[in-house]
């Protein structure tokens, strides 16, 4: 059996065995992620179809997936795909300006070996659909950010149901600090592992910094990274304001409904 | 009155520390606009662009595209050229898949031929001016990350800042010495990333302690199981001849981005198992061990799911490019996966397992250190 058949059945005896039911929700959640982006790949490669919209059906349906399916539909995740999204649209303006104006899409002279022998003009708008690669890689980090935020933040309303909306917000900000570093750690060496191999071959052929920096590749992985940043510090004011502002409106309905 | 110098010494020591900012970001892109001069290739400004030709094409596959030809003519910014005017041609697809479309204002590096009849130069476009944009996203991105998150913000950025040099170092470090093994170099650099990122981010306590342990050990499993699977199976089904950007040996270097890739994920789980569980603990001291393992694995069953999902989301998605290009070509979905995707799909299953596994390791190591603070109270 192959190298993917062997890691998969380790990694979902472990998830079975450390997570149980739950542990079975995400693994299947992996499995669904899978076939939601490949079909997505699929609408990207038509030519009539606008590969931002793609993108933001394909990100709602992931999270979607990776909020209500792994936990459950209640006012926590409800607040977290919102606020998802709402971080995913402008991040999206931000990023499509970087790619046009960064010139970063497709394919560098790097690559010219591979794609030798296929044929690059394809009608595909390559430009937005760096834009979507973008959003796709850090649409894990963003739900997984919202849903640290906004689950705390019901505890404590839940506690202290006398709590103003403002400091209900400050409570959920002060949360998202702490987790902000370790966030931004992980989408680092996430993609610093797939950049790996990239570093040590512009090393290797003695790339001049200037070179480097300016290479379509290596910006493109920067912006990508940084993004990917940017993204992850941005959903913590949101998925704060977002939740304050509904749990504040849920709580005065359950109140009227006592009355 | 001692208050108040305090106060006044505070703000005027913040006020500086804005100025010293703003003049660090005017001076920076002051820098990248002016840099010119620093680049042995010659940069041409783009200032008048001409669209020549415009038609129609159709590929052997039947995808449509439009092929432009334009007409650039620009000013030399560097070098014994400076100021002189240059010509060049450009076509472009609309797509833009390895092309670009040009416009006033851009900086091109550009390699300069000879002079026509008409005196001016003309010459080939090799690359575009990218420096200013990355600032640009980089300035961005640490505004942000200091807006929102203050001090924390602060930190994150110095421990991503020295995490990138250790990278950098590392990597140089290998290049110049043939015979050290990337795997070696990448363990250590492992230890170095763990502790210096644990102790900025979380302080120099027993929380960081634990978490620094259970990161090793669980990076540690995360590495036997791959090159058990990768031994036993001889690698079969990962195709390294696809990997990209590949000087040295794939399975090392496969490897090493596995074990770098996964690192962040890893750490994340490890600080969020024993910062909760001491957070249990210090509410309530009499807390039993069997309670801590219970919410310590109730946390986890929590997390693993989105934490396995970053790393997923970041591995596939860069393929997308690529795998368009396979599809459009008229090759077969399966063959285009196989080919684009066995590599990234075991990074993130290798990633999974490392997160996974590090849930107990966090917990049991967390209660151990646990159990040795309450010994000495």
């Amino acid at each position: 059996m192959s190298v993917l058949v062997w890691l998969a059945i380790i990694l979902f005896i472990l998830m079975v065995v450390i997570g149980g039911q739950k542990g079975v929700r995400s693994f299947i959640a992996l499995f669904f992620n899978f076939v939601i982006l490949i079909i997505s790949i699929l609408f990207m490669a038509d030519p009539s179809i606008d590969p931002i919209i793609v993108t933001l059906i394909a990100t709602t349906i992931l999270s979607c997936i990776n909020l209500f399916y792994i936990n459950e539909i209640n006012i926590k995740t409800k607040t977290a795909f919102i606020s998802t999204m709402a971080t995913i649209i402008a991040l999206l303006l931000f990023i499509i300006f970087m790619t046009e104006s960064a010139m970063i899409q497709g394919f560098s002279e790097e690559q010219i070996e591979e794609i030798k022998g296929f044929s690059v003009y394809l009608g595909v708008d390559f430009v937005k659909i760096a834009a979507s690669v973008i959003i796709m890689s850090t649409i894990g980090a963003i739900t997984d950010v919202a849903i640290s935020i906004s689950s705390p933040m019901r505890e404590i309303y839940r506690h202290n149901p006398d709590i103003s909306q403002k400091s209900l917000y400050q409570s959920g900000v002060s949360i998202g600090k702490d987790i902000l570093g370790t966030s931004t750690n992980t989408l680092f060496f996430a993609f610093f592992g797939g950049y790996m191999a990239l570093l040590i071959w512009f090393m290797d052929l003695n790339y001049s910094f200037g070179e480097i920096v300016n290479s379509k590749i290596f910006s493109g992985e920067m912006v990508t990274i940084l993004a990917a940043g940017i993204g992850v510090a941005l959903v913590i004011p949101i998925t704060s304001w977002v939740t304050a502002l509904v749990l504040m409106k849920a709580g005065a309905k359950e109140e009227e409904k006592e009355e | 009155m001692r208050r108040n110098s305090v106060t006044q010494f505070i703000t005027r020591k913040r006020i500086a520390l804005y100025i010293l900012t703003f003049l660090l970001v005017v001076g920076s892109f002051w820098f990248v606009h002016n840099n010119h001069e620093f680049y042995e290739r010659s940069i041409a400004e783009i200032v008048e662009v001409e669209t020549v030709q415009s038609e129609e094409v159709t590929d052997p596959h039947g995808n449509e595209d439009q092929l432009v030809t334009q007409r650039l003519e620009g000013v030399i910014q560097n070098g014994e050229a400076k100021g002189s005017v240059i010509q060049l041609d450009n076509e472009y697809a609309a797509s833009q898949a390895y092309d670009h479309e040009y416009s006033v204002g851009n900086d091109l590096f550009v390699s300069i031929d000879t002079a026509n009849e008409d005196g001016h130069l003309t010459g080939s476009i090799l690359d575009v001016k990218r420096d200013h944009y990355t600032l640009l996203i980089a300035w961005a991105f640490v505004f942000i990350l200091l807006l929102v998150g203050q001090r924390q913000g602060f930190y994150s950025v110095i421990s991503l800042a020295i995490n990138a040099l250790i990278i950098a170092l590392a990597l140089d470090f290998y290049i110049q010495t043939a015979n050290i093994s990337l795997l070696v170099i990448s363990g250590v650099s492992i230890v170095l990333f763990t502790v210096i990122s644990l102790l900025l981010v979380n302080g120099n306590n027993e929380k960081t302690y634990a978490a620094i342990a259970a990161t090793l050990l669980g990076t540690l499993f995360l590495f036997a199981v791959t090159s058990f699977v990768m031994w036993g199976t001889a690698g079969e089904g990962l195709r390294y001849e696809e990997m990209q950007f590949v000087t040295r040996a794939p399975e090392m270097v496969f490897m090493a981005g596995v074990l770098i890739g996964a690192l962040g994920a890893i750490m994340d789980v490890a600080i969020t198992m024993s910062s909760s569980l001491f957070n249990l603990y210090e509410k309530n001291s009499n807390i039993s061990n069997k309670a801590l393992r219970k919410s310590g694995m109730d946390i986890g069953k929590d997390i693993m799911g989105t934490m396995t999902n970053i790393l997923f989301f970041v591995y596939i998605s860069g393929s997308i490019p690529m795998i368009i290009l396979y599809l459009k070509n008229s090759a077969a979905l399966g063959f285009t996966l196989n080919m684009n995707l066995t590599l990234e799909l075991a990074r993130a299953l290798a990633g999974g397992i490392g997160i996974v596994v590090t849930i107990p390791i966090g917990v049991y190591l967390t209660i151990f250190f646990i159990n040795r603070k309450r010994a000495r109270v």
